[in-house]
Formats: structure tokens, C-alpha cells, sequence
């Protein structure tokens, strides 16, 4: 049996799209067969789990019952990958706490494969929020997300200083989520769904939707780019899975 | 699922090689076969499909997301109505790249609607690459080269040939100059003609003008006939 993983999804910035990192993260999991479980921390009232009701438990990680919640539960849950979206600011001290409960230990001894995806905002703060992670972040797997879905453009990074900060965290690699067409985004929103429920036509029951084909086309077409980021950081080999993923078809 | 109704588009990437005239003929034909019709006219500079047939064209733009959904949810709609694009050369591009990126070709076939591409070609290399790109591009569409005589009578047969099951060479043939002057007038039906003459068109130019509308219709019959049969044929066989 593959040992477990923990994915953290966090940015120390709001509005950076980290609920929407997680979300494609959820859809490519489930697409490749990998049980999974979110916890949602957006405590009391998660958007992660609007979206995947039935993977997701919102819990107030900053609170210990929350933490044995998810951390105690690890080896025993059937979950293969356990998905923490964090709350935007938490990043940082939730790096820390997992440090001080022995979590990164255990990772660093190979018991737990651990990685966090860092979702950078477009200002230079996000280059601190690196720099602050990096004293933490010890053996994780390292993913510096750049998230354009917004149509985000990092202006204020000069590429120089970047590089210094991205290398400061020893193999952290780089994922670009694209932009997604805003109309098509918005549906998504309002559809309250999973990017795989929204193309493959569904409504929150799984019921036959009326969305708009153009749109779906438009967001299958993003997941799919998004999705081929995670194939080439080889995340299901993290995850210690090698099924093939299948994108539903746009049916009506 | 065996094919319902086509989504017809009429199209290359060069002006004036008689895209519009085929678009008009094939709305007209539609409406002949009392089939129900919806035409859309993408072109920028001059909407001339949307003034010869204003009942039954909708002026298209794919410049925006709400263009976008206006036309091709439309043509993907399983509505039993036939569709006809006239697809100018300043839309040639954006259009076939929206197409492909959300897979238009295989959400019509999913949908029992017949993609069918009318390639008019020329002898220049750039319209016989973008031929040979959308056949890639697209494997799930019937492409046809379309043989406009106008043109010039080499047909260009090794360029462009033709692809997906059923396809065949469409030969446009050759207007009669005193035609062009009649069907030019604006708005102008092809069907409504098609019985006795207008009053102030000449009986030989009428005469000549059905047996050129005959043969159009019956190359594109033919064409349409090709399609459905080889779709038969594979149903059955899988």
C-alpha cells in the first residue's frame, strides 16, 4: 500500500485562486481513480466544499481537535491523498504548526509524502511569502503556483529577483494555471459544480444541466492545460498512482 | 448515433472565390427540399449572405464569448434544422481555433449533426495548407473540396482531396455573365425564381439561370446523399 500524501494549498494572500488550484487538483485525482479527501479551511463556511460536497470537511486547523481530525486519521483513512485547502494568511503558520506536531518529521523520514502547492499573488509580497516558507517547508515536495485564470500578470516580479527566491527552496518546481475565459469561470461559479460536472453537463445532483456547450468547451480545454501542468511535475508518481485520467466527454 | 441534419460550413481562406453564392444556393436549397433552415453570416466587410437571405440569416461574430455561444450552440443544437455558415476569410482563423478548442466537430457528431466543410480552392499554397491543416485539425468533419469553374478549370484534385466518410469533389459551375446581374440583386431568392419567370427578367436568362440552379443542387444532393450513405454503412457495420 502507497503511503499517505498530504497536498497543502495555500497562498498567505487572499483572491490568489487557491480554491480553485484545489479544485482541479480534486477533479484530476478523481479523474485518475485516487481516492481523495479535502478538508476545507475556510472554517465556518468553506467554498471548497460547495463544490465537492461529498470529498470535503470544513475544519478550523488553527484548533488541535481539527488537526488530530485530519492528521491522526491519515494511515487509516481510505483516502490515498488527503487535500488541505488553507485558509488565505494561514500558509505560513500552518507550515509551522505541522512542524512543531512532528508532521514535517515524519515526512522528511519518508513516512508521509508531503507536498504543498503555493499560490502566488501578483505583487512582490508573494516573493516574501517564498521566502518565509522556505524556513518551514524542509523536505515537501515544492510547487510555486502562477495563477493567470484571473488573467493575473506579475508585473512587479523582476525575473532575476524571482529565480533568488525560487531557489531558495531546494526542487521547487513551478506549475502555470492559464487564464480561463471570465464568462466561463463565472458559469462554473454560479453551477456550484466540479470543472468535470460543469463539462460533462451536470447540475450539483448530478442531473442532466443547460450549460452552455461553447462554455463547457471552454473550460475542458482549460482543465485539460491545467491537468497537463500535474502530468508534467509527474504528480500521480508523488502520489504513488499510474492510472491514466479521463476527461468526460461535453455530452448533453 | 446516425447523422440528423448538417451543419454546413461554406469556407477558405481567400475572398471572392464565391463563398457567399454557394451559401445563398445551399440556403435556397434547404428551403427547396422544405427542410428547415438557419443560415449565419461571419463576415466582417460585407454581410452579403445577411442581405440576399435576411429571413433566414443571423449575422455571426466569434470575436467574443457571446458570439461565440450564440453561433455555436446553435450549430450544435439537435433541432432537426439545417445549418449553413458562410465563413469569410477574416474569420477563417479565429473561427477554426474556437472550433477546435472545444471539440465543435465531435459535440455535432455526439449530437447526430453532420459537420460538413465546403473547401473552396484556389491554386495558392497558403489555401492548400490550410486545407491539409484542417483535415488534421479536424478528423471528425467531412471536408469537400468545392471546384468553383469561375475559378479556372484546373480543379487541383491531388491538393485538395477530399476527407471523412462519404466526401466527394463539389463542382460550382460556371455562371453565365447575364446571370450575375439578376441574382445580384438584393434581396434575391434562388427558390422563389425557381418557378415561372419575374417580370423583368428575360425567358432565356431564366431558363439558363434553372439549369445552372439544377446542377448545383444536384452536385450538393448528391454530396449530402454520399454523406448519410456512408454513415449508414457504418452503422451497420459496427
Amino acid at each position: 500500500m502507497a503511503k499517505p500524501a498530504v497536498i497543502l494549498v495555500g497562498a498567505d494572500k487572499g483572491g490568489v485562486g487557491k480554491t480553485t488550484v484545489a479544485r482541479t487538483l480534486l477533479d484530476y485525482f478523481t479523474a485518475h481513480q485516487v481516492p481523495v479527501r479535502a478538508f476545507d479551511t475556510e472554517s465556518p463556511r468553506g467554498t471548497l466544499k460547495r463544490f465537492h460536497p461529498n470529498l470535503t470537511e470544513v475544519v478550523d486547523v488553527t484548533q488541535i481537535g481539527d488537526q488530530m481530525k485530519i492528521f491522526d486519521t491519515l494511515a487509516n483513512s481510505s483516502a490515498a491523498v488527503t487535500l488541505i485547502d488553507v485558509r488565505a494568511g494561514l500558509l505560513s503558520s500552518t507550515l509551522k504548526a505541522l512542524n512543531e506536531i512532528g508532521f514535517l518529521d515524519s515526512a522528511k523520514k519518508g513516512q508521509i509524502t508531503f507536498a504543498v502547492f503555493h499560490i502566488l499573488g501578483p505583487s512582490i509580497a508573494s516573493l516574501d511569502e517564498i521566502a518565509e516558507t522556505s524556513q518551514v517547508v524542509g523536505e515537501a515536495n515544492y510547487f510555486l503556483v502562477k495563477n493567470f485564470i484571473n488573467n493575473t500578470t506579475f508585473f512587479e516580479w523582476d525575473p532575476a529577483t524571482y529565480s533568488s527566491y525560487f531557489n531558495r527552496i531546494k526542487g521547487a518546481q513551478e506549475i502555470t494555471v492559464p487564464k480561463l475565459n471570465e464568462m466561463a469561470c463565472e458559469q462554473v461559479e454560479v453551477a456550484g459544480v466540479p470543472f468535470v460536472g460543469f463539462v460533462a453537463n451536470k447540475n450539483a445532483n448530478g442531473e442532466a444541466a443547460n450549460n452552455s456547450f461553447v462554455l463547457r468547451g471552454y473550460v475542458r480545454h482549460w482543465l485539460g492545460n491545467v491537468w497537463s501542468e500535474y502530468d508534467r511535475v509527474k504528480l500521480m508518481d508523488l502520489v504513488g498512482s499510474h492510472d491514466g485520467a479521463s476527461m468526460p466527454a461535453a455530452t448533453s | 448515433m446516425s447523422l440528423r441534419s448538417f451543419v454546413t460550413i461554406v469556407t477558405s481562406p481567400r475572398p471572392h472565390v464565391g463563398k457567399t453564392l454557394l451559401a445563398r444556393m445551399l440556403v435556397d436549397y434547404q428551403l427547396h427540399s422544405e427542410r428547415k433552415v438557419a443560415a449565419f453570416d461571419l463576415n466582417t466587410r460585407d454581410a452579403a449572405l445577411s442581405a440576399f437571405q435576411p429571413n433566414h440569416t443571423t449575422f455571426s461574430g466569434v470575436a467574443d464569448i457571446k458570439g461565440q455561444m450564440a453561433l455555436f450552440d446553435a450549430l450544435v443544437a439537435d433541432d432537426g434544422v439545417h445549418k449553413i455558415v458562410d465563413l469569410g476569410d477574416d474569420m477563417f482563423e479565429r473561427f477554426f481555433l474556437i472550433a477546435q478548442d472545444i471539440r465543435f466537430a465531435e459535440e455535432a457528431r455526439r449530437r447526430g449533426v453532420a459537420p460538413l466543410i465546403l473547401y473552396i480552392g484556389s491554386a495558392d499554397t497558403a489555401s492548400v495548407e490550410a486545407y491539409a491543416a484542417l483535415a488534421r485539425l479536424f478528423p471528425q468533419a467531412i471536408m469537400a473540396p468545392v471546384h468553383n469553374e469561375l475559378l479556372g478549370s484546373a480543379q487541383h484534385r491531388d491538393k485538395y482531396p477530399p476527407h471523412g466518410r462519404g466526401s466527394a469533389l463539389l463542382h460550382m459551375p460556371l455562371l453565365a455573365p447575364g446571370l450575375r446581374r439578376v441574382i445580384e440583386q438584393r434581396p434575391f431568392s434562388f427558390v422563389e425564381t425557381s418557378g415561372s419567370a419575374a417580370p423583368d427578367v428575360p425567358l432565356e436568362v431564366h431558363i439558363e439561370l434553372q439549369r445552372w440552379i439544377r446542377k448545383l443542387y444536384l452536385e450538393y444532393r448528391e454530396l449530402e446523399l454520399r454523406v448519410l450513405m456512408a454513415d449508414l454503412r457504418s452503422s451497420i457495420q459496427s
